[in-house]
């Protein structure tokens, strides 16, 4: 018996360290080093859709108004509608897409923008942008607070915060469910997987191929010095040399 | 005899430029002038006088240069070399009016003049979000974090001595021929197809690095990648890429990274859209749902015909376009051309491309040029006998899913024409009669 309690003994501890050879020990398990936890702090930054991540603070549109004057204005408008540098943030959103959570204008061929709360669909990506990448030229100096009241001015501009409103850790979730375009996305699985079949598809015919046998677009002539001089785009001596514009843009 | 005239100088067509031209064009003309000179009274049998080697041949070679009567230049004369003065033509380029602001902007590689696969590093398109940075790689660090046993940092000492992969991939930003959804916009494919490059990345395989941290990888999850810029890019990465492909990377086609392209440390994320390649990266953390960042929720997303945006539009879905003769460019002879392109999946391998030149009714498979390697450009050749008149060029890519790259007409019939993103239409040329080569759309 004694004997047969040592063997069980011996498999134990063989089948312990097999255990821990399956843990994967590889030679270069040791590199690198604990993150502390002030580190991980200091970097991990990111607010998620489910506002995970999102620190605790206020901010009052008024507040966001003051903020937005001297550290946003000057990119994008006093009233986020400005076209200069980038893109109009506020524009082209209404009441009714405010009720339904669709913006209208989206289906509008005229409309020469989609603005930033024509797209936005969560708030968080709004709070967690201008708390990682704004002010332009001094990304991340915002504190918690003022990214919330510039957020709230941001969401006022396009009534989707009343003018006296505070946005808060505690009712942004609420104001998600104002968000013009908040059920304006639709995830495409066919192109996120790389084994996804396409949505579009063409066969390979090879001759009497179906085709209309029209140009529907042709690059204009009048337009040649749009990207500067071609023929200095291309190299000197080959098969093929670059086309000289008639007139330079 | 009279084929003679077809294959000799005064056989060229429309070489006289046309309008103002640049100094260095000048330059060029003028000596393309002589040597036209040159060639005519040699095969005129010397009808003019102008030099006493005309009659006997090509002055090129009966008049020895300079490089080979004198004494050349030392070894490391420039430590680190540049290409040939030459070759200045060859730019990544901006396109005039498609951006505002240089820091968040876009510049093209020149597909129209490389060769082969590989895209040298000084040639890799831009694009930058908020500024590039030299940064100092004795500073840089990477974190692990999130649902993993033991969130870890790394150093770049550390990176580069785990065990390391080179892989060579396109990488192909999601809005690459984005402004052609309707109309033809812009003039050659450096502009329409160059937010393109191809080059081998060596890195550790982000796969080690979960591993090493004991990552949670079971049931959903996702991972976040995020840069060190001002801009801090975060983009969601699927899990089933992290543990497959996805290479934490350092180098690029044998050196490091440049700056420009994130030195010192990128994610590469093959068949995927160049935004999620972080530049720049700092930090990967581990989660149990994407996180809806900016530029999944503002960018990157696919306006549908019906006003949805479609999100988590990443694969770069299987494309190829000929890179010459293409739009912008000018054929000089009739007879004998060389059509040459690149193709390429964002699900594999390329597994054949077919060419057109009459408006994709009738099509002939090209010859690929290896390697054949999977999420890589490939380029394929083909011969063609241009008799002078106008003619539309196509390129037709099917990669080894089957899927066969959509004409523009059934793109749009399915997304609209207000995508941005994602336009892998076949691409037209029309070498008109004098040679010059249009970019179209034809259906």
């Amino acid at each position: 018996m004694a004997r047969r309690s040592h063997l069980v003994v011996a498999v134990a501890l063989l089948a312990l360290v097999g255990a821990a050879a399956a843990r994967a020990e590889t030679p270069w398990s040791a590199i690198g080093r604990p993150a502390t936890p002030a580190e991980v702090k200091a970097w991990d930054i990111d607010v998620r859709a489910d506002f995970k991540g999102l620190p605790p603070g206020r901010g009052s549109v008024a507040q966001g108004q003051a903020l937005w004057e001297t550290k946003c204005a000057a990119c994008h408008g006093i009233f986020g509608e400005s076209n200069e540098v980038f893109t109009p943030l506020v524009g082209g959103t209404t009441k009714d897409d405010i009720a339904r959570g669709r913006v209208a204008s989206l289906t509008a061929t005229g409309v020469p923008h989609r603005t930033t709360l024509m797209k936005a669909s969560k708030v968080s990506a709004l709070w967690d942008y201008i708390h990682r990448a704004m002010p332009w030229q001094a990304p991340k100096s915002l504190t918690a607070d003022e990214v919330y009241a510039a957020t709230a001015y941001l969401l006022s501009l396009a009534d989707v915060v009343p003018p006296d409103f505070t946005l808060s850790d505690s009712n942004i979730a609420e104001v998600q469910q104002r968000l013009p375009n908040r059920n304006g996305k639709v995830f495409e699985p066919n192109l996120w997987n790389v084994r996804g079949k396409g949505d579009v598809k063409n066969t390979a015919c090879m001759s009497q191929c179906p085709v209309q046998g029209k140009l529907t677009s042709t690059f204009p002539d009048t337009e040649w010095g749009g990207n500067g001089n071609l023929a200095e785009q291309n190299r000197m001596f080959g098969p093929v040399r670059g086309h000289a514009p008639t007139t330079l843009k | 005899m009279a084929s003679d005239c077809d294959h000799g100088a005064p056989g060229r067509i429309a070489l006289a430029p046309e309008g103002p031209l640049g100094a260095a064009q000048l330059a060029a003309a003028r000596t393309a002038r002589r040597r036209f000179m040159g060639s005519a009274l040699a095969i005129g049998a010397g009808a003019t006088a102008t030099g006493s080697h005309a009659a006997e041949g090509d002055a090129a070679i009966l008049n020895l240069p300079e490089h080979t009567r004198g004494l050349g230049q030392g070894v490391a004369t420039t430590g680190y070399g540049a290409p040939s003065r030459h070759e200045k033509n060859l730019q990544r380029r901006e396109s005039p009016g498609l951006t505002r602001v240089p820091q968040a902007s876009v510049s093209f590689c020149p597909l129209q003049s490389l060769f082969g696969i590989i895209t040298p590093n000084g040639l890799h398109f831009e694009r930058h979000h908020q500024g590039w940075w030299d940064i100092d790689p004795a500073q840089h660090r990477l974190m692990v974090n999130g649902l993993v046993k033991q969130p870890r940092v790394f150093t770049m000492d550390d990176l580069m001595r785990l065990p390391s992969v080179s892989r060579i991939h396109f990488i192909e930003c999601g809005a690459n021929t984005g402004i052609e959804w309707n109309n033809v916009a812009l003039p050659s494919v450096q502009y329409t197809h160059g937010m393109l490059s191809c080059c081998e990345y060596t890195g550790v395989a982000l796969s080690t690095l979960l591993e090493m941290c004991g990552a949670d990888v079971k049931g959903q999850r996702h991972v976040l990648a995020e840069g060190a810029d001002g801009s801090s890019m975060t983009r969601t990465i699927p899990m089933k890429n992290a543990l497959d492909d996805v290479i934490v990377a350092w180098g690029m086609n044998g050196e490091m990274l440049r700056p420009e392209n994130g030195y010192p440390l990128r994610l590469v994320v093959p068949g995927v859209q160049g935004v999620s390649w972080v530049k720049y990266l700092r930090r990967i953390e581990v989660g149990d749902q994407p996180w809806f960042t900016k530029d999944e929720e503002l960018h990157y997303i696919d306006l549908m015909p019906d006003g949805m945006h479609r999100q988590f539009t990443s694969i770069q879905e299987c494309k190829s376009v000929i890179t010459t003769p293409s739009g912008g460019q000018r054929l000089l002879e009739k007879g004998y051309h060389n059509v040459t392109g690149l193709a390429w999946s964002g699900r594999g391998k390329v597994r054949r491309v077919d060419v057109s030149v009459d408006a994709g009714r009738t099509w002939r498979t090209a010859r690929i040029e290896g390697p054949v390697l999977t999420k890589a450009l490939t380029r394929f050749n083909i011969d063609w006998v241009w008799n002078g008149s106008p003619a539309i060029l196509q390129s037709r890519a099917i990669d080894e899913t089957g899927y066969v790259q959509p004409k523009i007409d059934q793109l749009r019939a399915v997304r609209g024409s207000r995508s941005i993103y994602h336009n892998n239409a076949i691409q037209s040329w029309r070498v008109a009669e004098s040679g010059t080569v249009y970019n179209v759309q034809a259906v």
